[in-house]
């Protein structure tokens, strides 16, 4: 694995209040890691996650991604960094609500000038969804809009996938799909950074857990992966057998 | 957790003896409760004791030997079974006791504490991730909602966990 994300030292300072800022954060990131963030809200994990997209800049420290320093693009250069290297996923999905769920997912592909429909099919079939491709954003499920979503952050083969508690408005079952299926596309080689609240999905496919606290890390665990037999991981006893 | 109830629940699927029930037994629990030949068989004295099972033919060989539920053990199996767990909450783990003494001494270091338990849970819902998995990829459905009790309530502890170390900092929580 080599490094595709290095965060030094940032600091993010927002005007008139703490909330979401960062204070002092230097992390790595693998090619190939599915990492999770999670904290408190207001802990600073989302803007993290903003910083790595080029969607906001640090006050002070620097980003690297890919091993180009996001400090040293202008607007532009930013803006065509982001459409060629990062697939961003949201809570809210951010569908256009005019256009189908197939041209939902060519946007990017258009914006970078590229004419890709069979992908954006072949993404929707992937994502188990090919057959609302031609329907509009309303008369989709919540489920289904994320994975347009999801199709439209992969359209151009980002070298970056990150998602921003995208099972947080999602009922129990379709975010576990949507979990299912980032951990699909980690497995075939996609790097992820997840923000999330929710350590049981979190821990089903990501094995690194970085945890935010007030704008600084303040924990960085990588679990492990073996197979253990039920016994190993629970025990039921009776009061006699624990005695 | 009682063991009696275990047996006798197996006992009114159908007849068994001493080594099945065990086996069957374990196999339920998915091997996260292992009991040695010698507690079958004291359960299953008792239980005759109290009138609960019954031994069906003759007594010879006793690892041959066939249980039945009576009707007076279906009868105390179904009221068991009826009464929800209303007992004071059973708090196991140690940790409970290491968090209590880590705030009382003075060089119990409470941030470490808390940071190592925290890992040690984000590593258990891992496994139980896994293990929830297998479960209903072998279709044992009533093991993978045990393991599901399991995960949601290693969840709680991370999220307890979580409080204390934001309370430690100073800070706020969700």
């Amino acid at each position: 694995m080599s490094e595709l994300v290095r965060l030094t030292d940032i600091t993010k300072v927002y005007q008139g209040g703490i909330t979401g800022a960062l204070n002092g954060v230097s992390v790595t990131v693998e090619r190939g890691e599915f990492t999770a963030i999670m904290g408190p809200s207001g802990s600073g994990k989302s803007t993290l996650l903003n910083l790595v997209a080029g969607l906001d800049r640090p006050t002070s420290g620097s980003v690297e991604v890919g091993g180009t320093d996001l400090g040293k693009l202008g607007e532009a250069g930013l803006a065509r960094f982001r459409r060629d290297h990062i697939g961003f996923v949201f809570q809210f999905f951010h569908l256009l609500p005019n256009l189908t769920a197939l041209e939902n997912v060519l946007i990017p592909a258009q914006l970078k000038g590229t004419v890709v429909p069979g992908r954006a099919r072949e993404l929707l079939d992937l994502l188990g969804i090919k057959e609302v491709a031609d329907k509009y954003p309303a008369r989709l499920s919540g489920g289904q809009q994320q994975r347009v979503a999801i199709a439209r952050a992969l359209i151009n083969n980002p070298t970056l996938l990150l998602a921003d508690e995208p099972t947080g408005a999602l009922d129990m079952h379709s975010g576990e799909q949507v979990m299912e299926l980032l951990g699909r596309l980690h497995r075939d080689g996609q790097t992820i950074l997840l923000v999330t609240h929710d350590a049981k999905l979190a821990t089903r496919h990501a094995a690194r857990v970085l945890s935010v606290l007030d704008g600084k890390i303040v924990d960085d665990a990588r679990l492990e992966s073996p197979e253990r037999t039920a016994s190993e991981v629970i025990r039921v006893r009776s009061e006699e057998a624990s005695r | 957790m009682s063991l009696k109830y275990g047996v006798m629940g197996l006992l009114a699927e159908e007849p068994l003896h001493g080594y099945e029930v065990k086996n069957r037994f374990e196999a339920m629990l998915g091997g996260t409760w292992e009991v040695n030949i010698g507690q079958i068989y004291t359960t299953l004295q008792r239980l005759e004791r109290d009138g609960l099972v019954r031994p069906m033919g003759a007594r010879g060989d006793r690892g041959k030997l066939l249980y039945e539920l009576s009707p007076d053990g279906k009868k105390a199996l179904d009221e068991w079974l009826a009464q929800p767990d209303s007992g004071p909450q059973q708090l196991h783990e140690d940790i409970y006791v290491k968090l209590l003494l880590a705030t009382r001494l003075a060089n119990g270091d409470l941030a470490q504490l808390l940071g190592r338990q925290k890992r040690a849970y984000l590593q258990r819902l891992r496994d139980l991730n896994r293990l929830e998995e297998r479960a209903r990829r072998d279709g044992r459905i009533d093991l993978a909602r045990l393991v599901r009790g399991a995960l949601l309530h290693t969840e709680a502890d991370l999220k307890w966990v979580d409080e204390l170390t934001a309370d430690a900092h100073g800070g706020k929580t969700e």
